[in-house]
């Protein structure tokens, strides 16, 4: 076993490559003003750059480094993807990854060669930002009940229906989303998978207020008409297409975790250096016992994230570990609010400069793992599955083909 | 990044797990486990054969000098089957001390025979003020004569009734930081004063009181130096916890397998237990708890075997996780078998009992929850 992402001369050589050019073009230019902590917060002349240094990504084939290059992949290992990965982490920019990870997977799998080149390409190059557009208002955990409507029309589909918490931040270029085609078939074969321009007529997209800042969007459809051409894989067959998305949002394709987990190494120095009552806070049984279990878990799900990275990128067929990495990352993100507020106290809910912790970072923990509860399936859709993988449900499935499979 | 096995080490493991899935099934284990020294000669014979005894060490001196990855997956297999066995304190333990602290002469006669397994040694650092760092040691041992004379108890001490040398952690000296002092000895368990007795009771492996009373041993039964046993013995304690680790690892995976298998045939208001989501939480904790335990320790394993200088912090965060999650796992898979889990022929409580002797074993989590704090730099 090796658990190191370089081990050859020629690894060692693309880092320094790679460090180079993120040095070089990686620069975040300090007039736009400082990067805020929720990425929701990001100005739109913030976010204007960071499309564009993904696009300079993409131009090299970084942006999506495993993908196919001839769909605008860098056609590259999973060991280079860690190496890019972490070197981009070496400086503070404000790009945030779009949906595009959700859809290219689809796209691969189901999609025309016409399809790949004209949709997905411009995607993996970083030209073209998705967002996954899934949840519905009466469509969640359950989202085969969802109730966007597609009326054919000669070769186009009039949309009309509603998708919320999705996004993205400032717009997207195109949506990924299932809707319904056949309202008389029976479930799971009543939806097709559309690929949608997002500045069509009948399509208009609010803010969504929520505790967490992650620029949460909801789209109305009214009678936006869309060409056959954007639909991926057969009139019906949409639920089956988009089971390779949530393969990959379910955790599937793996994550490439740091060791040293910013919130978590900045929490440990902050009991460190902060003095109560005259003593280091982590000198504190109680206290150290919270912040060891914090770095535990973090270790544990970066992990899990690395098997399933390594695992997806080799063709390691899975069965329930997409999900567990998904519950995993859940559980640890839920559970380390806790035990930063156990270890910090009031200091863990204050963005005060003067008192924050982590000049707020820990504030902003607070509320965004909040979120984790259910992004991406909730605690017990992950549970649902596992245990279908496992073997031991009423519904037995087995993992939905990706990238690594179709590739 | 490579996380698969090597060949050679997809061998060992087939051909241990064919090996004692085939000889030993839960009924023989059972079988061993109620006899009076719950060892069994002819399994050791089996180990010695198929090179499993020795292979730790360094071929000089008998063995395969074999990695720790390698010795983790043999950890595995024998945690899958609940094997009990003297590997662990014999040649983990006894034979790696000898190793690291002892001199040429004493390698030379002393680790060929473990590699054998003709010499089976015990290893006694904990006693009733029970705790495995070094402050817990006050076993005394003065001089005398150019003799050492050995006064104290140690206690819950394994694989005793089976050895024939016990390899003593002892107090030389009090004075200085609990670290100093502390001297190894390997004793013949048939000195006079020597006494042992098996605590009976619900262990995972048997533990016995060794009582030393004026042992009388010659200086050349001290392991190293007067004074430094420690340092070379923490380097051993590490690696004997991550060895641990793996077995729990093994341990986890077969309380899965055979509460998956229970929950797909147990047919229960007409239908699967599995299909209720209540059971199926159960078996989803032992599946994040084996899969948490599983990669703490491979990644330590291969830390340890990089000699990184970061493997002790792997270690001991593994140890945590393993040795909470296997007990934690083994109570999950009885809420999964309700009452023939404490069936003693179906035999699930073989790795409860297990599990509940290895949770403080080398270490229990607070213990090691201490030593990731003290690492951090807590």
């Amino acid at each position: 076993m090796d658990f190191k992402p370089e081990y050859t001369k020629e690894q060692e050589e693309f880092r320094k490559e790679v460090r180079a050019w993120v040095e070089e073009n990686a620069r975040y230019p300090e007039e736009l003003g400082p990067i805020p902590l929720s990425s929701g917060d990001m100005s739109r002349e913030m976010w204007l750059w960071g499309r564009d240094f993904q696009r300079k990504l993409g131009a090299k084939g970084w942006y999506y480094p495993t993908y196919p290059k001839e769909y605008g992949g860098g056609g590259l290992s999973g060991d280079k993807d860690i190496i890019i990965k972490e070197e981009l982490r070496r400086v503070e920019h404000p790009v945030a990854y779009s949906m595009v990870s959700m859809a290219a997977p689809a796209l691969l799998v189901y999609g025309t060669e016409e399809q790949k080149q004209r949709l997905l390409k411009p995607m993996l190059r970083g030209e073209m930002v998705a967002w996954q557009a899934f949840t519905e208002p009466g469509a969640g955990s359950d989202l085969a009940s969802l109730q966007t409507r597609a009326v054919r029309d000669g070769d186009d589909f009039i949309i009309t229906g509603e998708k919320c918490f999705i996004g993205g931040h400032h717009e997207p270029d195109v949506l990924w989303a299932p809707v319904m085609t056949d309202p008389d078939a029976p479930r799971h074969m009543n939806l097709g998978a559309f690929v949608i321009p997002a500045n069509l007529p009948g399509i208009s997209i609010r803010f969504q207020n929520l505790v967490i800042r992650e620029g949460k969007r909801a789209v109305t459809f009214e009678g936006a008409r869309v060409s056959r051409e954007y639909l991926v894989g057969g009139e019906t067959q949409g639920w089956r297409v988009i089971q390779s998305s949530l393969e990959i949002e379910h955790g599937g394709g793996g994550s490439v975790l740091p060791e040293d987990d910013p919130i978590v190494t900045g929490a440990l120095e902050f009991c460190k250096k902060t003095l109560r009552n005259g003593v280091p806070l982590s000198s504190d049984p109680a206290i150290q016992k919270e912040m060891v279990d914090l770095y535990i878990e973090a270790n544990v799900h970066r992990l899990i994230g690395m098997r399933n990275h390594w695992m997806h990128n080799n063709n390691v067929p899975g069965t329930y570990h997409g999900s567990q990495n998904s519950l995993v990352g859940k559980y640890t993100a839920l559970r380390s609010a806790v035990k930063l507020l156990n270890a910090l106290g009031p200091f863990a809910l204050t963005v005060d400069p003067k008192w924050g912790a982590l000049e707020g970072k820990v504030e902003d923990h607070q509320r965004h793992t909040l979120g984790s509860d259910h992004r991406g399936g909730t605690i017990d859709v992950q549970k649902v599955i596992i245990a279908r993988r496992i073997g031991i449900s009423r519904t037995r499935e087995r993992a939905a083909p990706t990238r690594a499979q179709a590739g | 990044m490579d996380l698969s096995l090597t060949p050679g080490q997809q061998m060992l493991r087939d051909a241990a797990r064919d090996f004692l899935t085939r000889e030993y099934p839960r009924k023989v284990i059972r079988e061993i486990d109620e006899t009076e020294s719950g060892f069994s000669p002819e399994l050791w014979r089996q180990m010695v054969d198929m090179g499993w005894v020795g292979m730790i060490l360094p071929e000089e001196y008998g063995g395969m000098g074999s990695s720790f990855t390698d010795l983790g997956v043999l950890y595995e297999e024998m945690g899958a089957a609940c094997l009990s066995s003297p590997h662990h304190s014999s040649v983990v333990l006894g034979g790696l001390t000898i190793l690291e602290a002892g001199n040429d002469k004493q390698k030379k006669k002393i680790l060929p025979s473990i590699a054998s397994g003709q010499r089976i040694l015990a290893f006694a650092l904990t006693e009733p003020d029970y705790g495995w760092g070094p402050g817990s040691v006050k076993l005394a041992a003065t001089r005398k004569n150019g003799h050492f004379v050995l006064n104290g108890t140690k206690l819950f001490v394994p694989d005793v009734q089976v050895a024939d040398q016990i390899l003593v952690v002892a107090r030389t000296s009090s004075r200085g930081s609990p670290e100093t002092g502390i001297t190894l000895f390997l004793v013949d368990k048939g000195t006079a004063g020597l006494s042992s007795r098996i605590l009976e009771g619900w262990t995972g492996d048997k533990l016995s009181e060794v009582i030393f009373n004026n042992v009388e041993v010659p200086a050349s039964a001290v392991v190293g130096r007067v004074g430094g046993g420690w340092a070379p013995l923490e380097r051993v304690l590490e690696k004997a916890s991550i060895a641990m680790c793996a077995y729990s690892v093994g341990g986890m995976q077969r309380l899965l397998d055979i509460s998956v298998e229970y929950s797909q045939n147990r047919i229960a208001f007409g239908v699967p237990i599995g299909t209720f989501q209540r059971v199926q939480d159960h078996v989803i904790e032992i599946v994040n708890d084996l899969e948490a335990a599983r990669w703490t320790t491979y990644e330590a394993l291969w830390k340890l075997d990089e000699r990184q200088s970061d493997a002790p912090l792997a270690i001991s965060m593994a140890s945590v996780i393993a040795s909470e999650g296997f007990p934690h796992s083994a109570e999950a898979a009885h809420r999964v078998h309700a009452g023939i889990g404490i069936d003693k022929e179906y035999g699930l409580y073989l790795y409860t009992k297990k599990a509940r002797s290895l949770q403080h074993y080398l270490g229990d989590p607070v213990h090691h929850r201490k030593q990731v704090g003290r690492l951090l730099g807590m």
